[in-house]
């Protein structure tokens, strides 16, 4: 097993080849992508399904051959890892969050009205979800290749159903549904051997995002058992958003006078522009060039430049959800994740500002060790309220469920400015938390007995 | 942090410690044998919502009660009842006799060994017997009593709406107006306008 050196006084090293490619991997830019969720109907037929799917499922980081630069995943639900029989005792030994699952913890984490679970498009949150497999790659005919191989090994298994499907791909602008680059900020993990994005972070203890390594409180984190489930394994929380991109440009061309006013209203409810340069480097306007420099658009703080949030809003997106070293309640190395954002659906052409019907948002993949401390908290303090921040009940302007009601204060010399009456710009349509364990913890679930 | 003085000198010294303006109060008493199940009930009925409202509006009136709870336990066999407060203990007690709260008082404590009634002469001396000083005792606004954090709140909400009219901003760009706003006094306060 190739495991990399950590620089951490307990010397630990990373079994990277151990942790499947999705859990650590970044993105890759461009991407093609697919979700693919499976019911399991029969224990027997679900390992053996896992057996078929072992070959196909990547560990390990990025390789430097182009040609195999596609991966496929493997994760499972707590309903899942009970359908393939896992033993009562390990079920047991699973966090609370994973047990419960998405949908039960859906009033705690924001998920109400409309985006409530009772809108939820099926078979999200229905216990019907056991496994879930994703498949990314830079390059199509990669991508088709990989999917076909495991296309194979679960429609060559009766017992198993393909229950969902979900293509995603990068837009032809490189850019999300609401026209922003996503996919920047990759956080730097001790003895992983990826480079985080942002030079000025401190390596964070590999616990936070792989089990059974300490973590940042020195602890290892809480374990499954036995420990070769656990071990090398992470939680993913999945979720489809959709996203009304016509009530995104409607809001911004009625709160501004002109395109710039616009262009600048989004940025600051963002916190970064079109292109991805951040507010931070660049409060005034787009740098597409800053954007483009891996070395540059990630590399900032905002204590000492930014404290008040004049460049970038302290509730804007990219700020509530990665505060760095900005003044807030609580610490904000205890709350990182590994994000992977897709999009789905078709774009809205620029300029539309009419709602035409289609389905589009994205599917978002929340990565890390501690769901209750890190998805769930970011979602139910950092997104959904702003306390922390000193806004009190003001939420994440982009990714907050605000019902026409939301408000969002944007600093301004001499007087800040505060819109209100947001409306929602995002509806969950549906998320499921699952595990997503090693390699030889997935050998494990396909050699259970019984 | 000090021992309660200065307003309470036309008082004996009470006991409990001081944070600024904030007194910490807190009783603990044994609960008569075969009542826990009644003071639990009592205590239920205090937090359901109607209750609520009728307390919420009660501490509005006395005006000097930070936050206050009431815990069982000890398998049941004693209770704590403990509270923040602003200015004089025996306001504060005698605040209590006057309101709402003091018949919800009275009805919680008669569960109590040896509470003579929250009007009795004798309640402050029964109070002092049970109270237990705390050893440390810190308030996150030693310098805002109740009263002026409502102030305070009402004035930024105020504030607040002023920022959001058209009028201000047209006054801020007013040069009638430059001589107010360069004043380290206006100064402070946009500064508070900006974020």
């Amino acid at each position: 097993m190739n495991t990399v050196a950590s620089s951490s006084a307990a010397g630990m090293g990373v079994e990277i080849d151990d942790v499947q490619s999705g859990a650590l991997r970044p993105r890759p830019v461009p991407y093609e992508g697919k979700f693919v969720f499976l019911r399991v109907d029969d224990r027997h037929a679900g390992r053996a399904l896992l057996r078929r799917l072992l070959p196909v499922t990547a560990g390990g980081l990025p390789d430097v051959d182009r040609s195999q630069d596609a991966w496929v995943a493997l994760a499972f639900t707590y309903q899942g890892l009970r359908a393939l029989g896992v033993p009562q005792e390990s079920l047991d030994s699973f966090p609370r969050a994973f047990r419960e699952g998405m949908a039960a913890r859906a009033e705690l984490i924001g998920d109400v009205g409309e985006s409530a679970p009772a809108h939820w498009e099926a078979p999200f949150g229905t216990g019907d979800v056991h496994i879930a497999l994703s498949a990314l790659s830079s390059d199509a005919a990669q991508l088709d290749r990989e999917l076909e191989r495991a296309r194979v090994a679960y429609e060559d298994t009766p017992g198993v159903q393909v229950i969902w499907q979900q293509e995603v791909h990068q837009l032809p602008t490189g850019r999300t549904t609401f026209g922003f680059r996503d996919g920047i900020s990759h956080p730097n993990i001790e003895g992983v051997g990826l480079p985080g994005s942002n030079p000025q972070e401190a390596p964070i203890k590999a616990g936070e995002f792989i089990l059974g390594y300490p973590d940042e409180t020195g602890s290892l984190p809480p374990m499954p058992s036995p420990d070769v489930l656990g071990r090398n394994g992470t939680y993913a929380a999945v979720r489809k958003i959709h996203t009304n991109v016509a009530a995104w440009r409607q809001y911004l061309r009625a709160n501004t006078s002109s395109a710039e006013e616009e262009a600048l209203l989004a940025a600051k409810m963002v916190g970064r522009w079109p292109s991805g340069a951040p507010l931070t480097l660049t409060p005034e306007h787009d740098d597409p060039e800053l954007a483009a420099d891996p070395h540059r658009n990630n590399n900032f703080l905002y204590r000492e430049n930014d404290d008040r949030g004049f460049r970038c809003p302290a509730g804007a997106h990219i700020r509530r959800t990665n505060p760095r070293d900005s003044t807030i309640i609580g610490d904000a190395r205890m709350h990182r994740l590994i994000r992977r954002g897709t999009t789905y659906g078709p774009p809205l052409p620029e300029g539309v500002l009419e709602d035409d019907g289609a389905d589009r948002g994205l599917v978002g993949v929340f990565l890390g060790a501690h769901l209750e401390r890190q998805f769930e908290f970011i979602k139910a303090e950092w997104v959904n309220d702003g306390n922390f921040i000193g806004y009190p009940g003001e939420k994440d302007p982009v990714a907050g469920h605000h019902g026409g009601t939301g408000s969002v204060t944007i600093p301004e010399k001499p007087v800040r400015r505060r819109l209100r009456n947001l409306p929602s710009f995002v509806v969950t349509r549906g998320g499921e938390y699952c595990f997503v364990p090693g390699l030889r913890a997935l050998r494990w679930l396909a050699e259970l007995e019984d | 942090m000090t021992a309660t003085t200065g307003a309470t000198q036309a008082h004996p010294e009470r006991p409990g410690r001081s944070d600024g303006v904030c007194n910490e109060f807190t009783v603990f008493t044994k609960i008569k044998p075969g009542h826990a199940d009644a003071l639990r009930e009592d205590l239920a009925a205090m937090a359901d919502a109607a209750a609520d409202e009728s307390v919420h509006a009660a501490l509005r009136q006395i005006g000097t009660l930070h936050d206050a709870r009431h815990v069982i336990f000890d398998n049941d066999t004693r209770f704590m009842f403990a509270s923040v407060f602003d200015g004089s203990w025996d306001t504060y007690i005698d605040d209590f006799a006057q309101t709402v709260v003091g018949a919800r008082f009275d009805k919680v404590f008669s569960h109590s060994e040896g509470f003579p009634g929250v009007t009795d002469p004798g309640v402050k001396d029964w109070f002092v017997a049970h109270q237990e000083p705390a050893g440390v005792f810190v308030s996150a606004y030693p310098d805002l009593t109740v009263q002026q954090i409502y102030k305070d709140h009402r004035v930024e909400e105020a504030f607040e709406a002023v920022l959001d009219t058209a009028e201000f901003r047209a006054a801020l760009d007013n040069p009638a107006n430059a001589e107010l706003l360069a004043t380290p006094a206006f100064q402070k306060l946009l500064e508070e306008a900006a974020a």
